[in-house]
This record gives C-alpha cells, structure tokens and sequence, in this order.
C-alpha cells in the first residue's frame, strides 16, 4: 500500500445496527473495512449513497462505536467497541467536519471558530493570528461578529471547514462537506479546500459519493462497496500538485480513473 | 478584531413605523366602545371609563391600590419563582436520567390534567386565606406551563451539534450549559410568555375564594356590595398589571435572544 508509516490504520472494522422490532437480522453497515492511511495523505473515500460512509467517520470519530475490529493512531490502539467508554475526537486528535455546518445559532461566525481552541485552553495570540489568516483565506474577514443565519449557505460551510483547522488537529475527517451547496460554490469551497490543505499539509480522509470530487481532491481513491460497505478498490491520483480544478477534466488519464470508478461503484 | 466591511442588515421597512399609530386608534376606539356600552345599558350596569378611572384614582390616594397590588403581585412572583423555577428546572435534571423521565412521565400528565381550581379550597384550608396559599396554588399552576415548555426545549436539542462540540474537546457539562440551555431558552421564554399572565390570574382567582387583601380580594369585595364600578375598576388594574409584565418580559426575551432571525419571534 503506502511506504510512510500510517497515522491511521482500520483493522477488520465491522458495524452491525440494532435490529428494529419485527426484523429478526440486524443490518451490517460495515464487513471487515480495513485500510490505512500515511501522515499528510489526502485520502477520499467514494461510494454509493447509504453505503455507510458517515458510520465509517462516526466511528473513526468516536462518535458511535463499532461492533468489532480495531483502529489505529500512530500505533496506538484507539477503537472502542464498548460505547459508554468513547472518546469523541481521541482528546482533539481527530478532527471531523460534518455533512451539515453544525454552528452554533447563538454565536457569532467568530465565536464558533474560536470555540474549539477555547475549550482546548489553547486561544492566544498566536492562534488568533492562525484564525485571522484562515479567515482571510476563505473571505470571511469583516463577517466575523455575523450570526450563522446571516451568512449564505457557502460561508457557513466554510466557516464550518476553519472551526476544525483553527485547532489544528493531525488527522480530519471530512464528511462529504460540500454536499448541501450549488455547484458553482462547491467548486470554489473545493478550490479553498486544496489551497488550505498546500499551506500546511495535514492528513485528511475524506468521504463523498461524487466521483469527480473524489479524483480531484485525494491522493488516493478508495472505493466503498454497497452496504455492506468494503474496500473493493484503491486507485492512486498522479495529477501534480497544486492542481487547477477549473482544467482538471481535461487531463489525461482522469476521464479513464473517473470511468473505472464508476464501473466499481455499480 | 479587524474592521467590518459586510453592508449593514437591511432595517425593517417605515410601515412598521404606523403600528404604534394603529395601535392608539384602536385604543380609542375600544373606548368609545366602551363609552357607547355603558350608555346604552346604563352606567349601573356597566360603569363607563370615567368612573372607573376616578375610581382608580381614589383607591390610589386612599393607598388601598398599593397595599392590594403589592399582596398580588408577590403571591404571583413567589409563586412564579417557586413553581415556575422548579417546573423549569426539572426537564434539565430529567435529561441526565431518560429511564426516570420516562417513569415520571404519566404521573405529570396526570398532575397537569387534574383541575387546580377545584383543588384550590383545599389549598386554604391547609394553608390558611392569607398569601400562603395563593402561592401554591399559583406554583401549582405555572410549575406545569414551564415544565412542559423546558421540555419541549430539551428534546429539540440537535444531537449533531453535541457530536461536533464533543469532538472539539468540550466536556459534558459543557454541552449541557452551551448547547441545551441555549437550545432551550426560547422554548422558556415561550413558557413565560403564557406562565406570567397565568400566575397573576391565578393569585386573583385564589384571592376570590377567600382573602382578607389583594386585587381579587377587592374585586369580590365590590361584587358582594353590588359595586360593579369596583369590579371593573379592579378587573382593569389586573390587566394593567399583566400588560405591564409582558412587556417587561419582552425586553429581557429582546436582549437574551438577539442572535435568532427577528422574524422567529413574535414580537406583538
């Protein structure tokens, strides 16, 4: 697979749901999931819609727990599979950007993004000089003391995306983020996204169900079987760095990846 | 922080500059009304607006109005502050324990359910016909109101919002202080907006029952003399009073609730 050693490793990740009344067979949202992932990778993960991909970071996350298998970070075994003794985002080291923005209606824009490293014991000035220039680099700058429902869908979203960069987490989770937007802004939140990511690299697993989006953003694709989901394929990005969005369509070798993509999907 | 450049928010057009007009209007026409009602069945009947405002203004000199407010208005707030507090409390600690909520939940339907007025005798025989028992009789009543509204609050809580604070680091207790209290305020604001006026009427119905002082007193007291210049005189007052709080409220709802869209909030 990867030659760096992996900051993440998923070991046999299997999730079952509790059966509802009347079905007498549990649903599977995961079989045996397994992958890793290297320090300052951007790995994106494609699959179907309801393949459980949002289970899949809900777990990783320590949001939810699993029914069975192991997660590594850096080494250390981190995955519980007892739910009561999770530890939702292991003490900050996992960040995790949500399908929906998930601010706070009652703070301002630059509350919500100071909140984090707030709570961490870890806003000083030079964490507000991080926070000032994340703001300037997704044109937020004079919105700051904005509720989030004066801001237009792509600010919340991206306010959304610097919350979790402020604080710097080594890995993030990103949970098709892009997704409630129109296309034009998705294509500038992408855009926002990668320019971000080149400033200081961090490890990023990020998960959609557009094909495309996963081509153009990751260093690598995974592609997520139907629920169950499974690793059915992996395929490596060789596009250069930094990468032009707006022109990526009609470079060699993407219409290719992007076709045995889909055949995967099916 | 640096300076804003964002265009300031749009204010709300001058048409709602000819509500305070439309209001006065039909002030005065609620008094001609009024005027018009008393002349036709006869000022004993229906005592017209000046009586009842030269009735209003003796009680003041003579100092009754004072003594007979201040004993109602202190059965509602104490009462508010004992039932309402505990009513609005109580979801917040229920939250902790589902199991419980869940256990609890058809003996405080039936509470609700059960009629406070037919209790209220009761209510003076143990506790006397002086303030104690318009209290509990008042507590009895918004303790449910506020209850009811706490936790409809609490169960809106967005679960999503818990995850991603969680996930950034914030403790339990901090979830509960930021996001459920936050989530539920406008829910108590809500129970406020019904529960105040509630408890002002409650310590007067408990006034008519028995009391030697308080506005419901007063109005009984003219009933039973045949003086209906009293009970219009006191029934006004009363209402005075409760306009007097919601608008009260409504500041302290304006300045604790600014962060929500205006058009959220009702803001007659």
């Amino acid at each position: 697979m990867t030659a760096a050693p992996p900051i993440l490793e998923v070991k046999g990740l299997t999730k079952r749901f509790p059966a509802r009344t009347g079905e007498t067979q549990s649903p599977l949202i995961l079989a045996d999931l397994s992958f890793r992932v290297a320090e300052q990778e951007f790995l994106t993960m494609v699959g179907p819609s309801g393949a459980g991909k949002s289970t899949l970071l809900n777990i990783i996350a320590q949001v939810d727990g699993a029914s069975d298998g192991e997660i590594y970070f850096r080494g250390e075994l981190i995955e519980a599979t007892n739910a009561t003794a999770l530890n939702p985002g292991w003490n900050c080291q996992i960040g995790y950007v949500m399908q929906d923005d998930n601010l706070l209606p009652w703070r301002t824009l630059i509350d919500n993004v100071t909140l984090p490293l707030k709570l961490q014991g870890r806003y000083d000035d030079a964490a507000a000089a991080r926070v000032e220039t994340l703001l300037r680099a997704t044109n937020l700058t004079g919105f700051e003391r904005y509720y989030p429902h004066e801001l237009s869908g792509g600010m919340r979203k991206r306010a959304s995306l610097i919350r979790t960069l402020a604080y710097d987490p080594p890995i993030i989770l990103m949970d098709e983020p892009f997704g409630a937007v129109d296309a034009q802004t998705r294509g500038q939140l992408q855009q926002d996204l990668l320019r971000l990511w080149n400033h200081g690299r961090k490890t990023i697993i990020f998960v959609t169900h557009d094909i495309g989006e996963a081509i153009a953003l990751g260093d690598r694709v995974l592609v997520l079987s139907r629920s169950p989901a499974k690793v059915i394929a992996e395929h490596r990005v060789e596009i250069a760095r930094p990468r032009d969005l707006g022109n990526l369509y009609k470079l060699d070798g993407f219409g290719d990846m992007f076709e045995a993509v889909r055949q995967q999907i099916q | 922080m640096s300076v804003a450049v964002a265009p300031p928010l749009p204010r709300l057009g001058a048409k709602r500059q000819l509500i305070p007009v439309g209001r006065v209007a039909l002030g005065i026409g609620v008094l001609a009304l009024w005027q018009v009602g008393t002349g036709i069945m006869g000022a004993e009947w229906l005592p017209g607006p000046a009586a009842v405002l030269v009735r209003i203004w003796q009680i003041t000199i003579s100092g009754e109005l004072l003594r007979d407010t201040a004993v109602t208005f202190w059965e509602a707030a104490v009462g508010m502050a004992l039932g309402g507090g505990a009513g609005a409390i109580l979801p917040f600690l229920l939250r902790l324990s589902p199991r419980l909520m869940s256990a609890l939940d058809p003996f405080i339907s039936a509470a609700f359910g059960m009629p406070k007025l037919a209790l209220a005798p009761l209510f003076i025989l143990w506790f006397g016909i002086g303030v104690p028992a318009k209290i509990v009789f008042v507590a009895s009543i918004v303790f449910f109101l506020m209850f009811y509204n706490g936790l409809a609050g609490i169960m809106s809580v967005d679960p999503r919002l818990i995850a991603t604070l969680r996930v950034a680091g914030a403790s339990e207790w901090f979830v509960g202080r930021e996001i459920v209290w936050n989530t539920a305020k406008p829910f108590l604001f809500a129970g406020l907006k019904i529960a105040l006026p509630r408890a002002l009427s409650g310590a007067v119905v408990g006034e008519f029952i028995a009391a030697d002082s308080g506005l419901g007193w007063y109005i009984q007291n003219a009933r039973s003399l045949n003086d209906t210049t009293g009970v219009v005189a006191g029934a006004v007052i009363v209402t005075v009073l409760v306009i007097g709080v919601n608008a009260a409220l409504k500041r302290v709802q304006a300045r604790s609730l600014a962060w929500r869209p205006v058009a959220r909030d009702m803001t007659v």
